[in-house]
């Protein structure tokens, strides 16, 4: 909903347009064109009880219909089989007139996501890459002038509206990043220069801090995130080779993978003491079982200084760098070879290590939905090895994914995430095998309980499953 | 015939009377009696207790009740009222002078501890005091009237009156007492008889005036849900601090759960079996290769019956009461298998550990413990964990918080709180930027505390 506040803006807001009107002559034509390049998309998450709608903003890459919505518009853990019937709207025009999508997987390197328009639709769409900057890849400067696009709710047809604010500051993170004065897009849409070129995309999730008063009390520190609109945006020149990141499928697949754990950056002070000058790191918390660090020699508590021989630069803020880390292996593909320079005590070593396909991700993890005793069984994946520390030898059994509320499964206390290690009292090794048995259970109609063996925060549990 | 029978019955029924009204008289005497007595050895403690939670060495104040034990002036009270962390005890006698108390001895998996009244005060001042007699808590019966003297939110010398509202009540709590552990190895009695703050670590007595039990919580918010640990299980307590300052106790590593009506999965007979939920890891019974969903049918040859929860503090107890070392002999089921496993016990360790503070970096920390370390799935015991932080001081300002790990000082594990202590000690000494390796959630971070 547009906020009321924008309502009371309006006098003023013409007053200061007559007096400009003469340079915003163009924005009309240029805003409508560039409308062309966003679409409304709205899919639906299946799951073992219901069908839920998402709406998101998207923007167009390239002529063949190839949309790119944001990386906070579909949860990651998703499997894409659950993702249905997605339906794309063309701003303004009257939503009975959508077209389907079809979706194509999340790049690890951007976090977006792909779908394809189908035909029809295609020929109303003009990708953001049409629309070049006069200015070409300069970098925006401070008070520099931005706009962008908006769109409103589905009642009102998805329509487009304006937004423009000047730039306040420009940020690494790792990729340059304006924070305009005010709102200049929905996240995940483009922005564009003065002149219309395409200048980058805008990213949500920045909040701001406030201090809400409320009568008789303290005022209480609160932040705000305006979830429809950004002001902030990553420029056109560090996010456009993202554009043809397309994924190969669904899974988003090759995937390149280190095996490093929870990196955590360097504190300069920490350098300093290091005599490490100005050098940039991060420490390696922990070097995961089988990965191709592990195999590189890398041990937990080195410190990354080097990818390649290219020390790691410094940022601001300091936790930057391990976005900088990740992205770099994540533009690489696996069988490539990447050397890292860490520092091990006062040693420093060149480790060299080949990149391997990432293990399965929970994504991918199969899952089958036992309806009469009321969960769905999940794979055990590799990350579900780490969240809960067991060895690679030990991993075993599967995970309850869901819960249904009242079912036999939970009233007998079993909760989503929690790890089945036995059924009927013996150990289930593999996927499959639980699954058989499960299944065996919930066929046998004269079965009137069984057991199982979970595992919750370290803890085991016999649970007693009552069927009647 | 209906005429003369009845007055013969009105009769029978008026002489019951009788002897039902003597008998109440001669028990209100007994009460009367016992109660004098009692009240003289009921006393009110006030501790002025250190605390470590927020980056310095504080000091705070509270209120609790006790009850005179022995001649010699040993009082009982709750380990959550006196504790290790108690650095100031005063005791108010019947005749509302006040002594100095020193500890014996706490146990908090029972909730209770034990002073000592300051005696050559006491005989110096010609103070007098007596002490209470404990009654058998076996014998106790639901609905039996039961009295509770103590200080509630400092009302000092309050006697409220209630009954025995269940005499074999199972909770056990992982961080009842101040962060530690209760109740794992009794069952407690439950009364209706008014229990408020304060009232902890006063007796619950008979109307003999003879202590059945020592106050210790209630259900906040609920009306009149108390509980009290029985005396039973107090007098072992007594005997346990009086001879050595603290009550060691075996632990084997299995969290066991009501087996219920599961016999007939496991193919038991009615009655028989303890149910392990789950094993410790890496403790004496993960070692021997128990796991959950194994049933022990006998502990050192006695049969094990855990069908109920309140059948369980008493098999864990008879555990925890063998010498440390010992060897506990497990008849195990599993499957169709019986197997029988052979495990020495370890000393029992509460999951809190020693609290300190080290002024100078503007921290403090609680020791991690191996139950810690276990509950935690850390790689070892390593490591001060961190529960207050001084704003402005070098550890805040370097950016630890609440919640990290110290894992080394200056590239030196932190295996013990001495280790710590004296590094601490040298940065006072020779003040000079030192380097902290935390771990927090399996995230390692690296800090430097400048003087």
């Amino acid at each position: 909903m547009m906020p009321r506040l924008r309502l009371f803006l309006l006098p003023l807001t013409l007053a200061f347009g007559a007096v400009c009107a003469a340079a915003a002559a163009d924005l009309p034509a240029l805003f409508a064109e560039r409308a062309k390049s966003v679409v409304a998309v709205e899919f639906f998450t299946e799951s073992e009880l219901d069908r839920r709608p998402s709406i998101t903003a998207a923007f167009v890459a390239d002529a063949s219909g190839t949309l790119v919505l944001p990386r906070a518009a579909i949860n990651t853990f998703l499997p894409p089989s659950k993702l249905k019937d997605f339906r794309v709207y063309l701003p303004g025009r009257p939503v009975s007139e959508y077209a389907q999508g079809e979706y194509l997987g999340q790049d690890p390197v951007s976090g977006w996501h792909f779908v394809r328009v189908e035909e029809k639709l295609r020929a109303s769409l003009v990708p953001v890459t049409a629309f070049a900057s006069a200015a070409g890849a300069a970098e925006p400067a401070i008070g520099e002038e931005f706009w962008g696009i908006g769109l409103r709710g589905k009642d009102e047809d998805f329509r487009p509206y304006f937004m423009a604010g000047r730039v306040s500051h420009l940020q690494e993170m790792p990729e340059r990043t304006v924070v305009a004065q005010t709102e200049v897009a929905a996240p995940g849409l483009p922005v564009f220069a003065r002149d219309g070129g395409f200048a980058g995309v805008a990213v949500g999730g920045f909040g701001q801090s406030f201090i809400q008063y409320v009568r008789n009390e303290r005022g209480q520190p609160v932040m705000l995130v305006n979830s429809e609109e950004s002001s902030v945006f990553q420029i056109a020149a560090d996010v456009t080779p993202w554009l043809t990141r397309i994924p190969a499928n669904p899974s988003g697949r090759p995937i390149a993978w280190l095996g490093v754990y929870g990196l955590q950056p360097m504190d300069p002070e920490v350098a300093t003491f290091l005599k490490l000058d100005q050098q940039s790191g991060c420490v390696v918390s922990e070097v995961l079982e089988g990965s191709p660090a592990e195999a590189a020699g890398v041990k937990n508590r080195d410190i990354i200084l080097a990818i390649d021989g290219q020390p790691l630069p410094r940022f601001k803020p300091d936790r930057v760098v391990v976005g900088f880390v990740d992205r770099d292996i994540s533009q690489r593909k696996p069988g490539e070879a990447v050397t890292l320079t860490v520092l091990r005590g006062t040693e420093r070593l060149e480790l060299k290590s080949t990149l391997v396909e990432q293990p399965k991700l929970l994504r991918e993890a199969e899952r089958t939905y036992f309806e009469r005793i009321g969960f769905t069984a999940r794979e055990f994946v590799y990350g579900d090895g780490i969240m809960r520390r067991v060895k690679l030898a030990g991993r075993k059994g599967v995970i309850a994914n869901f819960v249904k509320n009242n079912s036999p499964a939970g009233t007998a206390g079993l909760q989503p995430d929690d790890w089945i290690q036995e059924v009927d009292g013996s150990e289930v090794k593999t996927y499959a095998e639980a699954v058989a048995k499960l299944a065996a259970i919930e066929a046998d109609t004269a079965r009137t309980e069984f057991v199982l063996l979970t595992s919750r925060g370290g803890e085991t549990a016999v649970l007693r499953v009552k069927l009647k | 015939m209906k005429d003369s029978l009845l007055p013969s019955i009105t009769r029978k029924l008026l002489l019951c009377a009788v002897v039902v009204l003597a008998w109440t008289a001669v028990s209100e005497a007994a009460v009367s009696r016992g109660f004098t007595h009692l009240l003289e050895a009921v006393v009110r403690i006030d501790v002025r207790e250190e605390s470590f939670d927020s980056g310095a060495r504080r000091f705070s104040a509270g209120i609790g009740s006790g009850v005179i034990v022995s001649d010699d002036g040993l009082i009982l009270t709750n380990a959550h009222v006196a504790s290790p962390r108690s650095v100031e005890l005063s005791v108010t006698l019947a005749s509302l002078e006040r002594v100095n108390a020193t500890l014996v001895g706490w146990d908090h998996w029972t909730d209770l501890a034990l002073l000592r009244i300051d005696l050559a005060e006491v005989k110096r001042r010609g103070l007098k005091f007596t002490h209470a007699d404990f009654a058998n808590s076996d014998k106790l019966s639901p609905g039996q009237t039961v009295y509770a003297v103590g200080t509630p939110h400092g009302l000092t010398r309050t006697v409220t009156r209630g009954i025995i509202s269940n005499n074999r009540r199972f909770f056990a709590d992982n961080r009842g007492v101040r962060g530690y552990e209760t109740g794992l190895f009794n069952t407690w009695l439950q009364t209706d008889a008014a229990i408020n703050p304060g009232n902890s670590g006063g007796p619950l007595v008979d109307e003999q005036g003879r202590v059945v039990g020592i106050n210790s919580r209630g259900y906040l918010g609920a009306d009149n849900l108390a509980f009290a640990i029985p005396s039973n299980i107090a007098k072992r307590v007594v005997a346990g601090l009086t001879a050595e300052g603290a009550i060691t106790r075996s632990y084997i590593g299995i969290v066991p759960g009501a087996l219920l009506d599961l016999e007939g999965f496991y193919s038991l007979k009615q009655n028989t079996g303890l149910l392990i939920n789950s094993v410790d890891p890496g403790s004496p019974a993960a070692k021997a290769g128990l796991r959950g969903g194994d049933i022990v049918l006998s502990i050192n040859g006695a049969p094990a019956d855990g069908r109920f929860p309140e059948q369980l503090p008493p098999i864990l107890n008879s555990i925890a009461s063998l010498p440390v070392g010992s060897p506990v002999k497990l008849v195990v089921k599993r499957g169709e298998q019986t197997t029988t496993s052979v495990v020495a016990t370890e000393k029992l360790e509460s999951r809190q550990g020693e609290e300190w503070a080290f002024e100078k970096w503007g921290l403090t920390v609680r020791k991690v413990s191996r139950a810690y370390a276990r509950e935690n799935q850390l790689d070892d015991d390593t490591g001060l964990l961190v529960i207050g932080v001084q704003p402005g001081f070098p550890a805040a300002v370097a950016g630890m918080s609440r919640g990290d790990i110290i894992t080394k000082i200056n590239r030196e594990r932190v295996a013990s709180l001495e280790l710590a202590k004296q590094m601490h000690a040298d940065f006072v000494a020779k003040p000079a930027p030192s380097l902290f390796e935390t771990e927090t959630d399996r995230r390692v971070s690296l800090y430097i505390l400048k003087p």
